[in-house]
């Protein structure tokens, strides 16, 4: 028995030992070791040595992968016992493209502590390079950007490495190495995608004439496909369109572009992020799936829906208006998917004029047809229709195509009417109907008006005009009554109560209100009269105007007031009235601008200004409120003197039209006045004034006084000079001459055919008489003067400078003036002389001659004749 | 030896204009090639030197002085169609390797292949205009068309047909300028002749 166990024990061994080599070596080992590649992927198959078959417990194989006899890689691979004898296989990646080295893969079993002999293949070496470029490797693949890639360069024979690098990309993470003096490889971050095809990787070598030689190879780096979101409905239960959000651009463009598919059918045209199969479409929840994956990765969207609760219906078809009237036309439309007729479907109907549009509802089982209300007469319309399911409501259809018609036309409505009292005339005036108000072409507008104890009176005004003037009684009360007509009849009539001659607008004073945004905030206090609600009227304060107004219902107390006509810089009333059962009742006026402008400079037409002492006082006439673009709150006078130094004074008065300002230098002051406004200071006017000292004053009052005086002394002086013949006249008139007897006077006479007058203002005609000689000469005129200063010196006849030898003892002087006759029909002139005592005295006219008179020539006839006071020596008169 | 020189058969003004109008459609396919170079080797990362060492796609020799007008607008005609032929190619390439998009490159490519073409005939009118037999139109190398190419590969082609488009715009230019005075040459000798006769 002991024997026999012996035995067993030792077969048992023998067999163990069985899977050993002579030895020693592990004899269950790989064979039939095949190596394939693919891409950049290693596949190993293997199959197990018939030897261990005996082996009862798992098998492990060890891998080990070396370039360039570096170990890479190392991986075990566990066969079951119930897998030996099966073919085993391997696959492996490499991060190094197969073309740029050699793999060799080692390969050895191991069952418990022992381990079979290394078997060993090999990649087809790489690293020969028989062209006579570097080549760069992997060459088209595609990168995830974010991962991380080597590319090597394989040089030629010959060549010496020069550079090895990646289009667009920073060179900070780039790790260079070289597995061979022929083969460098570059390890680069991939953190860029590839902009607008693929990556350029470029190697650039020195060949043996040292000359650069460049290659390269092109790297797709992009991004899986990340696409979301999907939702899919029907449209007529016949077919599923679904839709998605297209994720980023992958960057992959046609190297690897993104495939879809759905429902495990492909979508051509997926990458517009929607795709449609057609399937009969039930009341169920389902998952619906779509992939969609390029050599990057996959992405799978799913949607869970019942797809009867994802309608999204087909628009109406073929809509047509019919029944159309002033206010009502009835829609009608088909469906072009035959279910909708069961289902229960709302529907809205936008219908738009143009300017406004408004969206109605409607619901109804299998809805096809609406009737439209509430239409503006003589309208032109425009109306479209969308639809969806009423219950699991999902989306509205697209609108149907429009539809136009035009309603019917109608009265006009009734007019806004208003009035205003202008120049003891109330206007009648009333908004020109609008085109929605009109309802078809306005002819004419009536207007009745009547007192109440006397019959209604009319009249006609004609389309486009809408006002009409009235002279009413004021101390009587009117009803107007207007109304508009149209080719389809009249309007109801609008009327207004004129009171009687109210008061109450003296008594409101208008308060201040500012404007913004280009019109008025308008608030008041609510009047329990106000039945009807509240009219707003609004017109410039000044100027012509063209009333304007607005209509505010009993509730509101407030509103804005917005004109196209409101100019900024005007200042307009706006007054509230209450609109009672009976008159309208002025509440409360106001006044503002829409915007305050600043006053333009030169505001006061005439600054004048009044010394005081050393005080000026500036004054301007009132500011017009059509000047005023602004509320004037006050004014300011600053006040500059010649050293640019300034003051002022101002006052919060807008009614003062003067401002003084005190203590001044004697100087020159330049005035400016400002109009100070809620814009600011403007309106500027200026004044220069000089101030002067008392006694510059008093002394130039002197002077000027002075040189007046003087001056008219001159004019007077001239004046009598020219018109000295007049005031001679006037003050000696001409006096008759003296009729004389005597024998020498008649010889005179006969010598002298022209009369004699003397001109003796201040003597009597008996002392005229009395005058013994007086001559006139009519011979030549002497050229010289008389000398007035020496009448006094009788002088017969010989030069001045002799002397005189008998003086005349009584000699009287006598004035005389030679008399102004105009004789130019006669030969001689009226000549004052003195009497020749020797009628050698008539060649001396050159010698001292000191009465006589300067004679003109006779020719000479147009000059004037002077006229000089003479004196004229009178003889002695005979005592006999 | 003097009658076989070449004249110019039709209205000399006719042949001015035409002259002129090449060369300004060649300084402008010039400028526009060169444009189209510097864009795609921005584009692309080249440095100057990477096709250098290639041979020339265009086998065609470049017209001499000492060739006559009309085999210099030959030589020159060949060339240029060489040229549209390899353009033609390079961007229908192109397109199906990285498909078509239409930016600023796509358009100046398009803008260079049309004004090359439009060089191309206007030279045939100036050789018409030369008394010279008709010439046979240049058939394309078709070994020229790449194949089995990498991407990277194919970029370098059209890299170095964009060269030679734009070696031969340049060339175009220059004999096209040269012309004129080559005309006064030969009208002057036409009319020496004629004075001999």
């Amino acid at each position: 028995m002991i024997t026999w166990l012996l035995l067993v024990s030792l077969f048992c061994n023998s067999e163990q030992d069985g899977n050993f080599k002579d030895n020693g070596v592990y004899r269950c080992g790989p064979q039939n070791m095949t190596l394939s590649t693919s891409d950049n992927i290693i596949l190993l198959t293997w199959q197990d040595d018939p030897l261990c078959m005996s082996v009862r417990e798992k098998l492990i194989y060890e891998l080990e992968v070396l370039i360039a006899d570096e170990l890479v890689h190392y991986e075990e691979v566990t066969v079951e016992p119930e897998q030996i004898r099966a073919t085993h296989s391997w696959n492996w990646s490499s991060h190094l493209a197969l073309e740029c080295a050699s793999h060799k893969l080692k390969l050895r079993s191991r069952s418990g502590n022992h381990t079979s002999q290394w078997e060993q293949e090999q990649t087809i070496p790489a690293g020969r390079n028989p062209s006579k470029r570097p080549e760069v490797y992997p060459r088209d693949k595609v990168f995830q950007v974010g991962s991380k890639a080597t590319f090597c360069c394989v040089l030629p024979m010959g060549q010496a490495f020069k550079n090895l690098y990646i289009s667009g990309h920073d060179s900070k993470n780039w790790e260079f190495s070289n597995i061979s003096t022929q083969v460098h490889t570059l390890t680069v971050d991939l953190n860029r995608a590839s902009k607008t095809s693929c990556t350029n990787i470029i190697c650039e070598a020195v060949n043996d004439k040292k000359k650069v030689v460049d290659n390269g190879a092109c790297a797709y780096i992009g991004y899986p496909p990340d696409d979301r979101d999907l939702t899919c409905e029907t449209r007529d239960f016949q077919s599923v369109d679904c839709i998605w959000k297209v994720g980023q651009d992958t960057h992959l463009g046609l190297k690897s572009p993104t495939t879809y598919e759905f429902l495990g059918r492909r979508c051509a045209e997926g990458y517009n992020g929607r795709c449609s199969h057609k399937m009969r479409v039930d009341y169920a929840m389902l998952n619906w799936t779509l992939t969609a994956q390029n050599q990057l990765g996959r992405v799978k969207l799913i949607d869970r829906a019942d797809l009867f609760h994802r309608v999204y219906m087909l628009a109406p078809q073929e809509v047509k208006v019919s029944a159309v009237n002033s206010s009502i036309v009835r829609l009608d439309w088909e469906w072009e998917v035959k279910l909708y007729e069961t289902l229960n479907i709302k529907c809205q109907v936008n219908i738009s004029d143009g300017e406004t549009h408004a969206v109605k509802e409607h619901i109804g089982d299998g809805l096809n047809s609406v009737a439209i209300n509430d239409l503006i007469p003589n309208w032109a319309y425009m109306v479209r229709i969308r639809c969806g399911t009423t219950q699991h409501f999902w989306k509205w259809s697209n609108w149907s195509s429009s539809v136009e018609f035009n309603t019917m036309g109608d009265v006009p409505d009734a007019l806004d009417i208003w009035m205003q009292e202008k120049d003891n005339q109330t206007i009648i005036t009333w908004k020109v109907p609008l085109a929605n108000q009109s309802h078809g072409d306005i002819i004419d507008y009536e207007i009745s008006w009547a007192q109440s104890s006397e019959r209604q009176v009319k009249a006609n005004v004609l389309h486009p005009k809408h006002s009409f003037a009235l002279s009413l009684d004021t101390m009587e009360e009117y009803a107007i009554s207007v109304i508009a007509r149209n080719q389809n009849g009249s309007s109801s009539p609008s009327t207004i109560i004129i009171p009687v001659l109210s008061t109450e607008s003296n008594g409101v004073k208008p308060t201040r209100i500012q404007g913004s945004n280009g019109g008025f905030n308008l608030s008041w206090s609510a009047s329990p009269l106000a039945s009807c609600g509240y009219i707003v009227d609004w017109c410039p304060t000044r100027g012509p105007c063209q009333i304007d107004w607005l209509r505010v219902p009993p509730s509101k107390t407030h509103v804005r007031i917005f004109s196209k006509n409101f100019r900024e810089g005007v200042r307009y009333l706006l007054s509230i009235h209450a609109c009672t059962q009976t008159a309208p009742l002025l509440l409360e006026k106001k006044e503002g601008y829409v915007k305050e402008k600043l006053i333009q400079d030169g505001l006061f037409k005439l600054l004048k200004w009044k010394p005081r002492d050393m005080d000026v006082e500036i004054s301007w006439d009132p500011v017009a409120i059509q000047e005023q673009p602004a509320f004037i709150h006050g004014y300011i006078l600053y006040c500059w003197d010649h050293n640019n130094s300034v003051t002022y004074i101002s006052t919060d008065d807008p009614q003062a039209t003067s401002l003084t300002a005190k203590n001044l230098q004697v100087s020159t002051y330049r005035f400016t006045v400002k109009a100070n406004t809620s814009v600011g200071e403007c309106g500027d006017t200026s004044i220069t004034v000089t101030l002067n000292s008392m006694t510059d004053n008093l002394i130039k009052a002197v002077g000027i006084t002075l040189i007046t005086i003087f001056v008219l002394l001159c004019l007077i002086v001239v004046l009598c000079y020219r018109n000295w013949e007049c005031i001679k006249l006037k003050v000696y008139p001409p006096i008759p001459m003296p009729v004389l007897k005597d024998k020498w006077m008649t010889t005179l006479t006969k010598q002298s055919s022209h009369p004699i007058f003397v001109e003796m203002s201040h003597h009597t005609e008996a002392e005229l008489t009395a005058i013994p000689e007086l001559h006139c000469k009519s011979e030549a005129p002497v050229k010289d003067y008389a000398d007035q200063e020496n009448i006094s010196s009788p002088s017969t006849h010989g030069s001045h400078d002799k002397p005189i030898e008998k003086p005349v003892t009584h000699s009287t002087t006598v004035p005389c003036q030679s008399l102004l006759l105009a004789l130019s029909s006669s030969r001689g002139h009226l000549n004052p002389s003195f009497i020749q005592t020797s009628p050698d005295s008539a060649g001396g006219s050159d010698g001292y001659k000191p009465q006589e008179q300067r004679l003109y020539p006779e020719e000479d006839t147009d000059n004037p004749l002077p006229c000089v006071l003479t004196y004229i020596s009178l003889p002695q008169l005979p005592s006999e | 030896m003097a009658d076989r020189r070449i004249g110019l058969t039709g209205p000399p003004e006719q042949g001015r204009t035409t002259a002129a109008r090449a060369v300004a459609i060649a300084e402008l396919l010039h400028l526009e090639s060169s444009n189209l170079l510097e864009l795609y080797r921005k584009r692309e990362s080249f440095i100057a030197n990477v096709i250098s060492g290639d041979s020339r796609l265009v086998s065609v020799p470049p017209p001499s002085s000492q060739l006559e007008t009309r085999d210099k607008l030959w030589c020159l005609q060949t060339a240029l169609l060489h040229c549209r032929g390899l353009l033609e190619r390079a961007i229908a390439k192109e397109d199906e390797e990285l498909g078509s998009q239409m930016g600023e490159y796509e358009t100046l490519r398009k803008m260079v292949k049309e004004r090359l073409l439009s060089l191309v005939n206007t030279i045939g009118e100036l050789i018409k205009a030369v008394d010279s037999p008709a010439m046979v139109t240049p058939t394309l190398n078709d070994s020229l068309e790449p194949d089995n190419l990498t991407v990277f590969e194919m970029k370098l082609w059209v890299f170095r047909v964009f060269t030679e488009v734009d070696y031969w715009a340049k060339t175009a230019v220059t004999v096209l300028q040269a012309l004129p005075k080559e005309r006064v040459r030969i009208s002057r000798l036409r009319s020496t002749r004629s004075s001999r006769r």
